[in-house]
């Protein structure tokens, strides 16, 4: 009985890894936080690695590598916050605020930024401007 | 055949194919796709050196495979504070 609870555990184990292992190597490079992503992947092989360990019968292993995974998952992913993510994409640092368009005394920079166009820097300042007159006929 | 021999061995498969995995992760441009890769790698392979230990009974590679894994978290949580620097 305990040996097909064992081999239970372990076929279990062996589709987890090879679903991580797909997982990993198909998640696109383009995908926004990849490195984020595959780190969460491979959360999936560790737990797989520890139902193994315990199919296996190496339950201090198992309860060791169970408390250490995480740090280094963590520390994986904390390394790259702090280096390379927020070094090259600066954009992450800053926060966006959004304007309330509603309050009638904040004027947007991007929202009259784009009335003037670039080719209107060019024109004389009489001509930005078209002054439309009704034509009256004094006849009628 | 006997069921849990035919376990360990298609887990040793997948094993495999994870390291595979892990190789080609590895090789990503990030740094810390590295880092991750190799931790995988070293990982996989602790637990590949369990399953053949048991499947031949051989005592010492569980040792071995203990000796990996903490030794391998050590290293990989060490190179990461590197990688990180310090907090500015």
């Amino acid at each position: 009985m305990i040996e097909y609870v064992q081999s239970a555990l372990l076929i279990i184990s062996a589709i987890l890894i090879i679903i991580s292992a797909i997982g990993l190597i198909s998640l696109s490079n383009s995908t926004k936080n990849v490195v984020y992503a595959r780190i969460h992947i491979v959360g999936v092989f560790d737990i797989a690695c520890i139902i193994a360990l315990i199919g296996l019968g190496q339950y201090l292993l198992a309860g060791i590598y169970f408390i250490i995974a995480p740090f280094t998952a963590h520390a994986i992913a904390n390394a790259y916050w702090k280096k390379e993510d927020r070094e090259n994409n600066s954009d992450l640092v800053t926060v966006e605020v959004e304007p309330d368009y509603d309050n009638p005394f904040i004027h947007p920079k991007d929202k009259f930024g784009s009335l003037e166009t670039e080719e209107s820097g060019k024109l004389k300042a009489d001509d930005r401007f078209s002054v439309t007159t009704l034509e009256i006929d004094e006849g009628e | 055949m006997d069921i849990l021999f035919i376990a360990k061995f298609i887990l040793v498969i997948a094993l495999i194919i994870m390291m595979l995995a892990a190789l080609r992760a590895s090789a990503y441009k990030s740094t810390s796709m590295g880092l991750l890769g190799s931790s995988v790698v070293v990982v996989a392979f602790a637990m590949l050196l369990l399953v053949g230990g048991d499947i031949y009974d051989l005592g010492f590679f569980k040792d071995i495979s203990l000796a990996l894994i903490l030794f391998g978290f050590i290293g990989t949580v060490a190179f990461a504070a590197v990688l990180g620097g310090d907090d500015k």
